[in-house]
């Protein structure tokens, strides 16, 4: 086995103290809630739960919502003044939109700083990205389906941005506003551009979910309970409100800032609409690569040698399905066994355990999973292990 | 700490049934944002009293955990 030569990088380091302020944290939220209530532990799960209160408060909102410059905001102050308990549910809508970017992001945050996006869960973290972004773009079209002045000012810096994309953006101006002008077409594609990428979200989160094998999909009760209870609380305490009503007259300089959905558009005070949408394109596409770029050690540093993928011994599989439920990047599959084993505990299988190789990442985990020998890492055998290890001793 | 946990669920469940009363209220007198913003003191509050169940070992962990 190779040994360590280089020293970690200056950004190796940075990244080794944020994986000890994480598990510090961990530790800190271990001494007020049980281990397996950790929310931390669920971030994926509270962005779904987020996902979920959204879905449902969206139809709800949808049933009574106008999609017209004339009677947009009127419905949306139908709903929240005189449709019983609809100003909890726009509220409870408006906080969850919250909740959700905040769960993504911790999301993000701590599989970046443990790690768990190298590798094989590069996928997860593209797809995540692409959520991210969804996420923003849905939460944004959220505030102009309002249509007070917030939203009217909303879309005039947005068709700014979208204007200075070269070649595409004048057509891709025209097609938002459906038409040379806001007009009566421009609610309907913002209702569009607002429930479609919400349905699409579903869809990416398959293609997130495509290579593991036991996803953590839902947080525990407690914290459903807490979450849930927090946004119809947030809801009626501080009620989610609209603005003066857009005109077309209107030319508001200001709005109110929303953290999470509006950076992009706080950033026009001091740069220009081109600069904000470069920038946004850099961090995004920065994102998508922070897998391939982002390695503390190389394997030599790390001191792995290359262990080949993993192999099953025909003779020796008994079908027991242990390795398939425990491979966390399902690379294996079980098959209809062609024939008995060689082995006594083999003789009546009815299923074979078969290695997708393009999948297998080589790391052992089906070696530890096998009670019958009947898995390995063909260059890393298990005589290999206990001369290491008798040599680890010696020394 | 057992006689701790179990005095906190105790004024928990009866501050449980406070926003459950205030719920009604707020139902009967057409004030929805109050009720609103009970049903979420209410979820909140039974959430501690699930914490506090399995700091006492009453309920969980999960079969997968234990």
């Amino acid at each position: 086995m190779s040994t360590v030569t280089a020293h970690p990088s200056r950004y190796g380091r940075f990244m080794t103290g944020l994986l000890r302020i994480t598990l510090r944290l961990d530790t800190f939220i271990h001494k007020l809630y049980p281990t397996d209530f950790n929310p931390l532990y669920y971030t994926g799960g509270l962005s779904n739960l987020f996902l979920f209160i959204l879905v449902l408060s969206g139809i709800f909102l949808f049933f009574y919502y106008e999609a017209s410059l004339a009677a947009a905001f009127e419905s949306v102050r139908y709903i929240s003044d005189e449709v019983p308990y609809g100003g909890i549910i726009r509220g409870v809508h408006r906080y969850a939109a919250d909740g959700f970017i905040v769960a993504i992001l911790l999301h993000l945050f701590r599989n970046w700083f443990t790690d768990r996006h190298l590798f094989s869960r590069d996928n997860p973290w593209i797809s995540g990205m692409f959520l991210l972004l969804f996420g923003g773009l849905i939460g944004f079209t959220g505030y102009q389906l309002v249509w007070d002045e917030r939203a009217q000012v909303l879309t005039t810096m947005f068709l700014a941005m979208l204007r200075s994309i070269p070649l595409a953006g004048d057509g891709l101006a025209k097609i938002f506003m459906g038409g040379v002008g806001i007009g009566e077409g421009t609610l309907v594609r913002i209702l569009f551009l607002h429930i479609v990428p919400a349905s699409t979200l579903y869809v990416m989160l398959w293609w997130h979910y495509l290579r593991l094998r036991h996803p953590k999909v839902w947080p525990p009760g407690v914290w459903v309970l807490l979450l849930v209870g927090l946004v119809f609380l947030l809801a009626g305490v501080i009620p989610a409100t609209s603005g003066q009503p857009a005109t077309p007259a209107g030319r508001p300089t200001s709005f109110p800032m929303d953290v999470f959905f509006m950076v992009p558009f706080w950033l026009l005070n001091w740069l220009s609409p081109g600069a904000v949408v470069v920038l946004g394109v850099l961090l995004f596409v920065g994102g998508l690569a922070v897998p391939y770029f982002s390695r503390r050690e190389t394997a030599p540093q790390m001191g792995v040698r290359h262990a080949g993928v993993a192999q099953v011994i025909d003779g020796n599989c008994t079908g027991c399905e242990l390795c398939y439920f425990d491979c966390p990047y399902n690379a294996i599959v079980m098959v209809p066994s062609p024939g008995p084993g060689l082995s006594k505990a083999a003789a009546n299988r009815t299923l074979l355990a078969v290695i997708l190789e393009s999948r297998c990442v080589e790391c052992g985990i089906c070696i530890g999973a096998c009670p019958f020998e009947a898995l390995e890492l063909p260059k890393f055998m298990e005589r290999d292990v206990r001369i290491e290890i008798a040599q680890a001793v010696q020394a | 700490m057992q006689a701790f946990y179990g005095v906190g669920i105790v004024l928990l469940s009866g501050l449980a049934l406070a926003f459950a009363a205030g719920i009604i209220v707020g139902e009967a007198t057409d004030r929805w944002f109050f009720g609103g913003a009970l049903v979420g003191a209410l979820l909140i509050t039974y959430s501690f009293i699930i914490l506090l169940l399995r700091k006492m070992g009453v309920i969980g962990p999960r079969k997968a955990e234990r």
